[in-house]
């Protein structure tokens, strides 16, 4: 999952890319999982004012 | 209103667009700065210490560079080795050699190079890539450009070329002749030994160093 870190110059983003770790898996997943929050929130508001 | 879905609800995606547009803003602004980092230039003090930097600094020059492959990252880096005369010197100061680079690039974009040639990615593929042309091989002692040129060294070599470049059959499309001065053309050479220097990741690929490929195509 992680690898060992091969870029020139040290930083967060190119942590990130050196693996299977990809920057895109990762922006996807931090975008899609507060979505999932979100969509549970207001399933439980919808519910409540049904 | 019971069973309403979530996915006809309008704040479930204003919420959602919200928190993707501001996560994005937070995001490309980190990565600006993040870039910042990647890009800027190294100094004389960074090279004499031994500080790999993407970009070295313009003292580059006083240096011999050579291309190795890096196990470790899977692709061809630019290593900087020991001293190396530049025109007969190797005490280039820091300011000396950034107004040696500067002329040179802005001679670079005066000639318009990037017409014909590539550089770092920028321009056209009707001439050979220049991003990695100070390690071609046909420039270096015993290569065919020295030879051609009578000169024995490569820079004086590559600052012969450029001055005269349509005296030389160097290739079915040959280099016209810009009017490129003496003054100019070392600058040129400089410009390309420092960009030579630069860790493109490797690219490109292809170029006259590589076996098999021809003309540096």
């Amino acid at each position: 999952m992680f690898e060992q870190f091969t870029d020139v110059v040290p930083s967060f983003f190119g942590w990130l890319n050196q693996g299977p770790m990809t920057l895109t898996i990762f922006l996807h997943t931090i975008i899609v999982l507060p979505m999932i929050w979100i969509y549970k929130q207001e399933k439980a508001r919808l519910e409540q004012e049904g | 209103m019971a069973n309403k879905s979530v996915w006809s609800d309008n704040r479930f995606w204003q919420r959602s667009a919200a928190w993707v547009t501001g996560f994005a803003a937070v995001l490309l602004i980190w990565l600006t700065f993040d870039t910042m980092g990647q890009i800027s230039m190294g100094t004389d003090a960074d090279l004499q210490s031994g500080v790999t930097k993407r970009v070295p600094g313009p003292t580059v020059i006083n240096y011999k560079i050579s291309y190795e492959m890096s196990t470790k990252r899977g692709l061809e880096v630019p290593v900087i080795g020991e001293k190396e005369k530049f025109f007969g010197r190797d005490d280039y100061s820091e300011k000396e050699a950034r107004a040696l680079l500067h002329l040179g690039k802005l001679g670079s974009q005066a000639k318009n190079c990037m017409n014909c040639h590539t550089l770092l990615g920028n321009g056209a593929y009707y001439a050979p890539d220049l991003t990695k042309a100070w390690l071609d091989p046909a420039w270096q002692d015993g290569g065919t450009m020295q030879a051609m040129t009578g000169k024995s060294t490569k820079e004086e070599a590559m600052a012969e070329f450029l001055q005269h470049p349509s005296t030389y059959p160097t290739h079915s499309r040959m280099m016209p002749n810009l009017g490129i001065t003496a003054e100019e053309a070392k600058g040129l050479v400089a410009f390309l030994k420092h960009m030579s220097s630069i860790d493109t990741n490797g690219f490109p690929r292809n170029f006259g160093r590589m076996q098999g490929a021809v003309n540096g195509k």
